[in-house]
């Protein structure tokens, strides 16, 4: 291609945040943005970032100046101006980032000085995808097939669509304010409210109403486009159930078993074209929809940014896709791009092909809800209700499926084949054409009574081929409860993905009695190696998971290694807070010096990022998946998160060396309206107890307090494991109190581990990286420099200028409670605030 | 059924059996695409040879009538981690194992393939067979084996024949010719004639053809008749060309231009190629076990124009003086990506060139 | 007034690739070779001809800018000013020249272009590359080397963009 003229490369580059943890993000953007800051940094940029996510890794990145700010208009540009921006990075923000900037960009006047130059993509296209009519047309005469779509100002207008169309259509608000907001309508009755409440929703109240394209299958593509337009593409997945599911609730499957390659190499052409329109640098993410009995391709979705896929895709192919879009962003070729050696030399341009298999399955909380007295509407539908996501990584179907239900469980007692037994057949087939979260175990459920596959297939509009799959788990089933523990059907069972556990409760017997059994028949797992070529090349593979086949692929890292739990796949609650947590735990353990191995299932997740750790390995986290990473591995240590306490006790029943960090079980309540509740932080390193800062949590909101506390006396409290804690006393009150009277503490107050979020919302406003300071603390206690710092943060709170709120997640949209959610216990996110002063 | 997969240096890999349940000899090599199962194994490129997948699950989506790329599938066997069992009903007529059997190819699942696979790329393709039994029998046989190098007569067309259109008249001399290029040559309205390899000069010229392809082909191409490389030499100055796999090797043969055997081949549909002249990226399927040799270039009468970015082979060429060239890599797709196709709208346009010159 | 797209990006890529080819082909390589952009937009087409032609010989080939906009036989006006000044002209004196221009229309500009390449010095050839061809020849004068033919009206508009200054790759149709 003709050389164009080159243009001054763009120094100062901003990254725009995600913010904070919600439905359909769960930390990915966040992840991705700390993972390409190191190698851009080293190109020579000069990186910011702004973020105002308390569980932000990035805004502890030391590759980039960080900025605690609320993401709004008026902040980026100031932000920019201060520290004379010349370039912005809007897409590894997501859709949020990509809404952001076009705010930004559209609010630019004169006088606020040169515009910077959008990064990733053209200015045209983050306006683009900010006018969905227009980006419908443009994708339209480029031959590509979408279902038709109409925008409606008001009821009248939707009504009249009606006429024209027929049910189920498809409403989704123009310009919407929050992500998920696409709604399918099959009954008349709902038509009126559902226009109504969307029309609501939309910026511009308008809606736009299209024909449902429900029944057809679903497929993802994700391609990476250069600058000179050169496309490949990273990968495919296609989902179980079909189009009326929102994709992150359904059942996922990389990579695409069941379309032929002249369909899927047709949706690659499809996806390559959307690039090129869109003129990204860097991944887009293209949803389409395919018929099988007429062979019609829908584009349904276009995604020309981050998102769960992104980092998903990353994680099961091994193709470093973040590394390769930040530098993509920046104008390179992707045969220019440079990869850290770990990474075969060619790997940015060799198409990643997967020999293994990975099933993304869901995580809900409706459980959890119940629980605790609050009872949603179970059913999934095309808005997501899914709080997290958990993968299973295996050589069969059954393999990555089994292993995806464990990674999302953490217990079995939903593999009983009584768990199911008390749904009535009517609500079998109520529930076979309405899916509920309990999907996979319901469709087994209805092969072991009996219904045929066809009669499934047509019902569900599921692939034979799962059904064939299922069946095939059934009969295993049967086969374990229908002998008694032998090898042979041990050695099925295992490579099935079935768990030691899970197996020693069909058999009625002990964990350990099926793991001795394991061993003396040489039935243990043979660790594969996670890489883009499958096969093909050597590569230095540090991401590994577990099979049972002839070679294992795994050498141990060394004697003295650390393994690192994570904390699986549920988001809700803490569960981005204690991803959080396990990340700066790695973090400081390799700056230790320590060799570190992680274990997790979740893509979300910035702990499974390669350059975090030595080693990871994909799996689930029951005691059998953990122990024989340890018969493998021989780590020195193992470090948990509090909450897993079963874990916990299994393995020191082992005999194994397990630190925790320090948590309860359950995220706690909060206090109730009208009332404050007081918290006396404070750090414990295993022999004194360093007294930190008093908050006043009210109603979702956290402050600090300007009171001095570094003389209370904490002696008397015998604390198990250094930590971070708190001790807790309510008073009615409906003010912020400026100071407080400090109570009995050993008669008023409750003792509990810090919450993960209030560490990290600490962290952030102390500067002070507290989780550091426990790791520290557990190995060989601190440094001089750390009990000085840990005095010195008290001038910092005479400010005191930082709030941290949980998030108004929509709970109301997504999950249809009846009745309230506690918004602290149920968190999904959470974001710090600025509070301006009054003389401000 | 237990069975096994012995390999020429020894080593032995046991999996359950599945198609037919045959004792076959074959050379075995390893294919790393993720999809495209059924286009693979009816290529007539893998005449002889027993192909391991690294596509874990293979089967799901059954065997389709629009998927052959020739009516009987050439190959010895078919090595798989998991075998996917999909039903025969309406829409799916036939299933993986159902083919197999029907075509006396025996297949082998279950087998570690990832570990198989690392092997090869090792030790190299090389010659194996699948047995019921392991003993120094079996060896034996193996070791005393010859493989066929009959490849293009087992599979090329013996008579000419048609396939109309009412576009420019497209000849393909065919080696062993994948429908995935009549498919593409239907797409453009072509006049198809299909000519067996030993067609005269004569006969060709007299059919007043618009352009010329050279087909894809099993085997090595030294195998084949000087005659061969004579037909070439004689139509590259008369009429568009087109070479492709073993078409592409031919024509560099023809050209004063040698060839070098790949320790061990490529067959799959991730290698980044590029256009030399625009730095223009493409992903196509490759299946090769010969590439034409850089230090044995005639480079008075041809240029590269493709290389293939990971191994830096040579991937296309083009003839200096005539409007001939030809590509290592399947343009056609089936299986693959279609960025491909765009080498035959090159053809085309060339073609179109060449026919308003001569009017 | 509609605008229609009928060479997008990488179809313009390719025929650029293509004329790269057959310039190739025709000149039996590169040998004696200098290409000749009539400007604005033939000069930048010229160029990336010449860098195609470097990636595949390894040799730059000269490329020379001219400028007919004085010269075309259906001004009154025309002086006989060269389009280009002395530190530009290349030695064209037994030279294989390939002119380059980005439509052929009436033929009226490569006539101009001829002439004042006359001027300079005798070619040992001229041969003529056009990315798009689009009929209504009022001379006899015919490409050796075309990207894409394009029927088109008379009075529809054909625009070509390049990169360089129109910030990207097309070819328009203005209806």
């Amino acid at each position: 291609m003709y050389k164009r003229t080159t243009e001054e490369q763009q120094k100062r580059v901003l990254f725009l945040g995600a913010g904070e943890t919600d439905f359909g993000m769960q930390g990915e953007n966040d992840a991705a943005i700390y993972q390409a800051l190191p190698i851009l940094k080293k190109q020579g940029y000069e990186l910011f970032v702004v973020e105002d996510n308390p569980y932000s890794l990035s805004l502890e990145s030391a590759f980039a100046k960080t900025i605690v700010a609320t993401l709004t208009v008026q902040n980026i540009k100031a932000i920019i101006k201060e520290n004379a921006i010349d370039s912005v990075v809007p897409a590894f923000a997501g859709v949020r980032g990509i809404r952001l900037w076009q705010q930004v960009l559209s609010e630019w006047r004169e006088e606020d000085g040169d515009k910077p130059k959008t990064l990733g993509m053209p200015e045209s296209t983050v306006s683009l995808m900010a006018d969905q009519t227009a980006l419908y047309d443009r994708l339209i005469d480029a031959g590509l097939s979408m279902p038709e779509a109409t925008i409606v100002k008001s009821q009248d207008e939707a009504n009249q669509i009606l006429r024209d169309l027929e049910l189920p259509l498809l409403v989704r608000a123009h310009n919407p304010a929050q992500a998920t907001t696409r709604r399918i309508v099959k009954r008349l009755d709902d038509f009126e409210e559902v226009v109504g409440r969307v029309l609501e929703q939309s910026l511009t109240k308008e809606a736009v109403i299209s024909k449902a394209i429900n029944g057809l299958k679903e497929v993802s593509l994700l391609v990476l486009r250069d600058s000179f337009g050169n496309c490949l593409q990273v990968g495919a997945s296609e989902d179980m159930d079909p189009i009326g599911i929102h994709t992150s609730d359904s059942l996922s499957v990389a990579p695409v078993l069941t379309i032929s390659d002249q369909v899927l190499q047709k949706m690659r052409t499809q996806a390559f074209l959307v690039a090129n329109i869109l003129k990204v640098q860097g991944p887009v993410h293209v949803q389409l929809a395919f018929d099988e009995k007429t062979g019609d391709m829908y584009v349904i979705k276009v995604s020309p940014y981050l998102n769960q896929l992104t980092n998903r895709m990353a994680l099961l192919t091994g193709y470093p896709v973040m590394l390769v879009s930040a530098q993509l962003a920046m104008g390179k070729r992707i045969d220019e791009v440079v990869l850290p050696d770990s990474y075969h030399e060619k790997t940015a341009m060799l198409e990643p092909v997967m020999d293994h298999i990975v099933v993304k399955l869901p995580v809900f909380s409706f459980g959890d809800l119940e629980a605790a007295g609050v009872k949603v509407n179970r059913q999934l539908s095309s808005i997501q209700k899914s709080v997290g996501s958990a993968l299973g990584f295996g050589r069969t179907f059954i393999e990555a499926m089994e292993k995806a239900i464990r990674a999302a469980h953490f217990n079995n007692r939903s593999f009983s084949p009584k768990y199911m037994k008390n749904i009535t057949d009517d609500e079998l087939i109520q529930q076979l054409i309405h899916p509920q979260d309990n999907r996979v175990l319901l469709l087994i459920e209805a092969l072991r009574r009996g219904y045929e596959v066809d009669e499934l297939a047509e019902l569900t509009k599921i692939d034979e081929f799962y059904f064939y799959q299922l069946g095939h788990l059934l009969e295993i089933e049967q086969k374990i409860l229908n002998a008694r523990p032998t090898s042979t059907v041990l050695a099925e069972a295992k490579k099935s993905g079935l768990s030691d556990g899970l197996l020693a409760r069909f058999w009625q017997t002990d964990f350990q009695a099926i793991r001795n059994l394991a061993k003396e028949a040489g039935i243990i797992p043979t660790y594969k190696a996670l890489e883009p070529s499958a096969g093909e090349f050597p590569e230095k593979a540090r991401q590994f998971f577990a099979t049972f086949e002839e070679e294992n692929e795994s050498a141990p890292l060394c004697d003295e290694s650390v393994l690192l739990i994570g904390s699986g796949a549920f988001r809700m609650g803490d569960g981005a807070a204690a991803g959080y947590m396990v990340n700066v735990a790695l973090s400081e353990l390799r700056a230790m010096g320590y060799k570190t191995i992680i274990m997790n299932n979740n893509a979300a997740d910035a702990t499974l990022l390669p350059h975090l750790s030595n080693k990871q390995y994909l799996e689930p986290l029951e005691v059998s998946d953990v122990m024989a990473v340890v018969d493998q591995e021989h780590p020195r240590a193992i470090l948990v998160p509090g909450n897993r306490r079963k874990l916990i006790a299994a393995l020191q029943n082992l005999g194994q060396n397990v630190i925790v960090l320090p948590k309860d079980k359950h995220q706690p309540n909060g206090p109730e309206d009208g009332q404050s509740e007081f918290a006396l932080n404070f750090f414990y390193d295993g022999k004194n107890a360093y007294p930190l800062v008093v908050t006043e949590h009210q109603n979702g909101e956290i402050r600090l307090i300007d009171e001095d506390v570094s003389d209370v006396d904490l002696d008397e409290f015998e604390l198990r494991s250094p930590g971070m804690y708190q001790l807790i006393w309510r008073r009615e009150s409906g003010e912020w109190s400026e100071h407080v009277d400090l109570p009995n503490f050993a008669v008023d107050t409750w003792l509990r581990p810090m919450p993960y979020g209030q560490i990290a919302f600490l962290s952030k406003v102390l500067g002070l990286s507290l989780v550091r300071l426990v790791i520290r603390s557990w190995q060989g206690g601190l440094k001089p420099e750390d009990l000085e710092a840990l005095v010195a943060h008290m001038p910092q709170l005479k400010e005191g200028e930082y709030a941290m709120v949980s998030d108004r997640t929509d709970f109301d949209l997504h999950l249809k409670p009846e009745g309230e959610i506690d918004s602290t216990r149920f968190e999904m996110g959470a974001k710090i605030v600025r509070l301006l002063k009054e003389d401000d | 059924m237990e069975r096994h997969l012995i390999l020429e240096d020894g080593t032995v890999f046991s999996g359950q059996g599945f198609g037919a349940p045959a004792t076959t000899f074959g050379e075995i090599i390893f294919d790393t695409a993720s999809s495209g199962y059924q286009e693979t194994i009816t290529n007539p490129i893998y005449d002889g040879q027993m192909i391991v997948f690294a596509m874990p699950v293979v089967g799901a989506d059954g065997i389709h009538a629009e998927a052959y790329e020739s009516i009987n599938p050439k190959i010895r066997g078919m090595i798989v981690h998991d075998l996917a069992e999909v039903s025969t009903n309406r829409q799916r007529r036939m299933n993986l194992d159902r083919f197999l059997q029907q075509y006396n190819i025996p297949g082998l699942a279950q087998v570690d393939t990832r570990k198989l696979i690392r092997h090869l790329r090792e030790t190299g393709s090389q010659k194996a067979t699948i047995v019921d039994v392991v003993d120094e029998h079996a060896k034996d046989q193996l070791a005393a084996t010859v493989l066929t190098n009959k490849q293009v007569q087992n599979t090329a067309t013996p008579k000419a024949y048609a396939n109309p259109g009412r576009g420019f008249h497209i000849i393909v001399i065919d080696f062993g010719l994948k429908h995935g290029i009549l498919r593409v040559l239907g797409d453009y309205d072509a006049n198809v004639t299909v000519l067996p390899y030993t067609t005269s000069v004569d006969e060709v010229l007299t059919l007043d053809p618009d352009g010329i392809i050279l087909s894809t082909g099993p085997g090595n191409p030294e195998d084949l008749p000087e005659s061969v490389l004579t037909l070439i030499r004689v139509l590259q100055t008369k009429v568009p060309m087109l070479g492709i796999g073993l078409g592409h090797e031919l024509f560099a043969l023809a050209n004063n231009s040698a060839l070098a055997a790949l320790p061990a081949e490529y067959h799959g549909m991730n290698h980044p190629i590029q256009e030399i002249i625009s730095k223009e990226i493409i992903y196509a399927r490759q299946g090769r076990g010969y590439v034409v040799d850089p230090d044995e270039l005639d480079s008075k009468k041809l240029f590269v124009t493709h290389r293939d970015m990971i191994d830096h082979s040579i991937q296309g060429l083009r003839h200096r003086e005539y409007p001939a060239f030809s590509v290592q890599f399947f343009p056609d797709g089936a299986p693959g990506p279609e960025e491909a196709k765009r080498v035959f709208l090159d053809f085309f346009e060339t073609v179109v060139d060449y026919v308003q010159k001569n009017n | 007034m509609a605008n229609k797209v009928v060479l997008d990006q990488p179809s313009m890529q390719r025929a650029l690739t293509r004329i790269t080819y057959e310039i190739l082909e025709h000149n039996k390589g590169g040998q004696n070779l200098i290409l000749v952009g009539v400007k604005t937009r033939g000069e930048y087409l010229a160029h990336r001809i010449a860098d195609r032609l470097e990636q595949l010989e390894g040799e730059k080939i000269p490329v020379m800018a001219i400028d007919i906009t004085d010269y075309r036989d259906d001004r009154l006006d025309h002086d006989t000013q060269l389009g280009l000044n002395e530190q530009e002209r290349l030695n064209i004196v037994d030279q294989n020249i390939v002119l380059v221009d980005d439509v052929l229309f009436t033929g009226r500009t490569t006539r101009a272009a001829l002439d004042a390449l006359i001027q300079i010095g005798r070619p040992k050839t001229i041969t003529l590359a056009v990315l798009i061809d689009r009929g209504h020849r009022e001379l006899p004068i015919r490409a050796d080397f075309v990207g894409k033919n394009i029927p088109t009206a008379q009075n529809e508009k054909i625009q070509v963009m390049v990169d360089e200054i129109d910030g990207e790759d097309a070819v328009v149709i203005e209806h």
